[in-house]
């Protein structure tokens, strides 16, 4: 083309601009598009707010409620439509950044499955009813006429905060019951009963800024922990400090934070204990002060030392020693310990093992400090595990409950087999779930109240972590509903006017009830000398309320770590991993095409469940990736595709969590398989909190075999150094004191 | 319920939320609206349309038209269907007779990609005084009345995946335009929308499809890279 005298550039200038020519030709044809004159609607304004321009976005304060962490989040709203999703700059939980699942939070509001009305189950079966009949119907079997009192009613919800959790506690007391399940898989509730024991406070302040080391027993502080954008700004601040901080992680799977670790260390499940006294043991060696250590903890440190601890994890003795030296020489660290520490039958014993290196560490007061508490303790949010899921099917098992209310959780999915919940449901006459969606709980309930979506009603937050500043924050609806449905305020307080008419009749609706409440608050809390209603509207406008926040002193103090043996399971060689994951969470969010699309942060799987396994796991099972492989323990089996990773422990298999709905609309439904249904029984001996992650099992190749459906389905970068890396050998040479 | 308020129809209320910023979120200056606050501001724009828009047009009143300066009007005709509409609005009233500004009405041309169906509150700031005894009047105040938005039709319209704004057109065309005044707004309108001042109700006498718009951006050095229009 060059001998032409027309080179590259040219050409595709000419290409170019023919190209518009031949477009500008065909685009004089008359519109076959939908743009027919008088077909469609234009509703002007009746009488819009100043600030009101069609076309152009107005951004209102709310907060998201994609999980319990409680993010300030900006709604952009445009014609009466909220459209995109911001993090709100103001708030000290996330400082103006959102999550993936905060982001999608939008397809659940505009979701196609969502419930339009009320249903009753009629005949057996759930019809749909009118408002009116419902609520005659709720109030027949809830009302001062009904005779229901005492513990015979429960509430079984996901966490609950704010004045919701304040009218759900009054609706308890109005009733005389006690009962208030709350349970939620991904949680930390071992490593709060291990705090409150060690520290003498459930949620302390986890200064990842000050730590110049991190060493993280399956902490997915990044990913599916307890306050993930908190955490990963916090995060950025340990990276970016100076010395840069490393991190080090040791779990069976590789989890979003394993994956950003500088050293990822593969552990076999439930050893994570021993690791830590491992650990201990070298740093007594090295000359840690453990003045403190009575004699029986002392003696069980001895007892872990490298070699038996190598043994038993499956990791080496030298990089005990050298972990051990790392956390020593910088000082000062952190030692965390997450789900697949806390997820055994031994997880209290094994997160206290690994607390207590913060303690022989020196990082009590420096990297672990005491959290703020708020003056207002019944706003702050109830969170729960799953013991009280256990609770539940017990008491439903012994017939013991009439009624029970579900709101933001679905325990039939999430409840492991071995509880038998589904059958045990049917000893409760009169079940009512609060859900928008046809998820499985609904569907066995026998009354169905659609509530307004998070983005429709009103309502106040206490994220679960704010250990800086506590904020009470404020869900505004960002348009109007979308079906004619009720908010779950306004309902609390209808049930609430069935037994207690006169302590609630002068609140109109929930609106009313919360600006009541805020411009009642005294003025130390409003601060400034604000009228009523300019304290609501800045607040509002805000969208959240900085309370005063009182920081208390921990009280260190070291307990019994009671540690068994580790035994191979000759007939269910394997370790069934259910790993939770940032984006389908714990399957609630499997109805969202966006979190459904979004590839695995590990595996970049998509839409599906996998099975994770180590190459030479694969090999010694005779399996590929993409190959069907039946995973059995004694509560059942499943089946899904085989993904090919290192980032796991060769005696691990890891099914994550989230898939494998049979219910819960057109994007959930039959997709995946739900690890949850094959954990075997058996709870933490100090919390009763479920082992997660004790189950053992059997492996086999089904037989079957599928394209394994991945972005990126080479783990390689075919040489185009598109991540720059260098040797170990350079590395070291340019960082002073690393590890390899 | 908490349902006093409507984000599409509503009423100034106190049941309703209330917004971050009146601007774009981190772009520009943010006016923290305070309720003193929006009423000056309301107070001010109202006074600034005032002198802007309407006194001008009194000025000029009858003023001949010469074509507007540095544009090449756009070609093409388009045989639009007459639109019934639930009420029959005369555009020729307005702007031919009273000689009413096409912004006055049209307010957000000038600042978004929509020009905007006028809010019936701004009809009845007129009419709950003017001509209150005619029929389409009465009609109106009826809407206004029972609270309900005038559900109009559409008429002009460009498919979802073109980003047309009305803001960037009146900047090039209108303000940013050297010699053009902006009481002659309705020449430039004129280009997509037709004369106006011979309508009752709209109707589209443009095409409005891609060549015509290409051509006007070839002839009147508009951008010309696809993403412009198609975001
Ligand atoms: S961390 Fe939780 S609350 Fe925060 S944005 Fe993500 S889903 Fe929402």
């Amino acid at each position: 083309m060059s001998g032409n005298g027309v080179n590259r550039r040219d050409f595709l200038k000419i290409l170019g601009w023919s190209g518009v020519g031949v477009a500008v030709a065909g685009c004089d044809r008359p519109t076959t598009v939908t743009l027919e004159e008088g077909k469609e609607e234009v509703v002007a304004y009746l009488q819009p707010e100043e600030y009101v321009i069609p076309g152009v976005g107005v951004w209102f304060a709310s907060t998201c409620q994609q999980c319990a962490a409680g993010c300030g989040v900006h709604g952009r709203v445009r014609e009466g439509r909220v459209l995109k999703m911001e993090g709100n700059p103001d708030s000290s939980i996330n400082y103006g950044k959102l999550c993936q699942m905060g982001q999608a939070g939008l397809q659940g509001h505009y979701n196609p499955d969502r419930i339009k009305k009320p249903l009753l189950r009629k005949g057996g079966s759930l019809t749909e009813v009118t408002w009116e009949e419902a609520l005659g119907a709720l109030e027949q079997k809830v009302g001062a006429a009904s005779g229901l009192a005492g513990d015979r009613f429960a509430w079984f919800t996901g966490t609950v905060s704010g004045h919701q959790s304040v009218l759900l506690s009054a609706h308890l007391a109005a009733l005389g019951s006690q009962h208030h399940f709350v349970h939620e898989v991904i949680n930390n509730a071992v490593g709060r009963a291990v705090n409150l024991d060690m520290l003498g406070e459930a949620m302390p302040r986890y200064r990842l800024d000050e730590a110049k080391v991190i060493l993280s027993f399956g902490s997915d502080f990044l990913g599916a922990g307890i306050s993930p954008v908190y955490f990963s700004t916090a995060y950025a601040k340990f990276r970016t400090g100076s010395p840069r901080g490393v991190l080090i992680q040791v779990e069976p799977k590789m989890t979003l934070t394993g994956g950003n670790a500088d050293l990822w260390v593969p552990i076999r499940p439930g050893t994570e204990g021993a690791f830590a006294l491992g650990i201990a043991n070298q740093l007594l060696k090295q000359g840690v002060d453990a003045a403190g250590v009575p004699e029986n903890i002392r003696a069980l440190i001895a007892s872990h030392d490298a070699e038996k601890v190598a043994s038993i994890t499956g990791s080496s003795a030298d990089r005990l020693a050298r972990i051990a030296t790392l956390l020593k020489e910088r000082s000062p660290s952190l030692v965390l310990a997450g789900a697949s520490v806390e997820g055994h039958a031994h997880g209290y014993s094994a997160a206290a093992a690994v607390m207590m290196l913060n303690m022989l560490l020196g990082n009590v007061g420096k990297t672990i400090v005491a959290g703020g508490s708020s003056p207002f303790p019944q706003m702050e949010a109830k969170m729960g595990g799953t013991r009280d899921l256990i609770a539940f099917a017990d008491a439903a098992d012994k017939k013991n409950l009439d009624v029970v209310f579900f709101y933001g959780a679905n325990p039939v999915y999430t409840a492991p087999s071995h509880l038998g919940l589904t059958e045990k449901l049917k000893n409760i006459p009169f079940k009512v779930a609060f859900s928008n969606f046809p998820d499985e709980t609904a569907l066995s309930a026998d009354l169905v109240l659609p509530v307004l979506s998070p983005y429709e009603d009103w309502g106040t937050h206490m994220g679960i972590y704010q250990p800086e500043q506590k904020v009470v924050s404020i869900q505004q609806p960002l348009m109007e509903p979308l079906y004619p449905n009720k908010g779950f305020g306004d309902l609390l307080l209808a049930f609430l006017k069935m037994r207690k008419v006169k302590e609630y009749e002068s609140f109109t609706d929930y609106y009313s009830y919360l600006k009541n409440a805020f411009t009642a608050l005294p003025a130390t809390v409003k601060g400034g000398a604000l009228t009523n209603d300019e304290f609501w509207g800045k607040t509002l406008q805000k969208g959240l309320l900085e309370v005063p926040t009182v920081v208390g002193t921990l009280k260190p103090r070291l307990v019994e770590i009671n540690l068994p043996e580790y035994k191979e399971d000759a007939q269910r060689p394997f370790h069934l991993v259910p790993s939770g994951r940032l984006g389908l969470w714990d399957g609630r969010h499997a109805n969202l095409p966006w979190l459904q699309e979004a590839p695995d942060q590990i595996s970049k799987i998509v839409w599906t469940s996998w099975a994770e396994i180590h190459p030479a796991t694969a090999a010694r099972l005779g399996v590929e990736q993409g190959d069907f492989l039946r995973i059995t323990s004694d509560q059942g089996a499943l089946e899904a595709q085989v993904y090919i990773h290192k980032g796991i422990h060769i005696d691990a298999i890891a099914v994550p969590m989230g898939q494998g709905h049979e219910e819960y609309g057109r994007y959930a439904k039959g997709r995946g398989v739900n690890p949850l249904k094959i954990i075997s029984p058996g709870a933490d001996a100090r919390t009763g909190e479920l082992a997660l992650y004790g189950t053992r099992v059997t492996a086999a190749a089904a037989g079957r075999r599928e394209f394994l459906v991945k972005l990126s389905s080479n783990e390689t970068q075919l040489g185009r150094k598109m991540v720059a890396t260098v040797t170990a050998d350079v590395f070291n040479r340019a960082e002073p004191k690393t590890i390899t | 319920m908490s349902g006093g308020y409507c984000f599409l129809f509503r009423q100034a209320s106190s049941v309703a939320p209330v917004p971050v910023t009146w601007a774009h979120r981190g772009r520009g200056v943010h006016y923290f609206v305070t309720p003193l606050l929006s009423r000056v501001i309301t107070f001010a724009l109202v006074l600034a349309s005032l002198l802007v828009l309407a006194l001008p047009a009194w000025a000029e009143n009858g003023a001949t038209t010469k074509g507007v300066p540095n544009v090449v009007p756009p070609k093409g005709e388009h045989a639009g269907k007459h639109v019934e509409q639930p009420i029959e609005f005369p555009h020729d009233i307005h702007t031919k007779v009273n000689g009413i500004n096409c912004m006055y009405c049209h307010t957000y041309a000038r600042r978004s990609k929509v020009a905007g169906i006028p809010p019936t509150s701004k009809c009845m700031g007129c009419h709950s005084m003017i001509a209150t005894d005619k029929p389409r009047i009465k009609q109106l105040t009826e809407y206004w009345e029972k609270r309900e938005p005038v559900k109009w039709k559409k008429v002009h319209d460009v498919p979802d995946f073109v980003h047309f704004t009305h803001e960037k057109h009146l900047k090039r065309f209108v303000f940013d335009n050297e010699g053009m005044s902006v009481d002659r707004v309705s020449e430039v309108c004129a280009f997509c929308h037709g004369d106006l001042k011979q309508m009752t109700v709209a109707n589209k006498v443009k095409p409005l499809n891609m060549g015509f718009c290409v051509r006007c951006h070839e002839a009147n050095k508009g951008p010309f890279d696809c993403w412009k229009c198609h975001k």
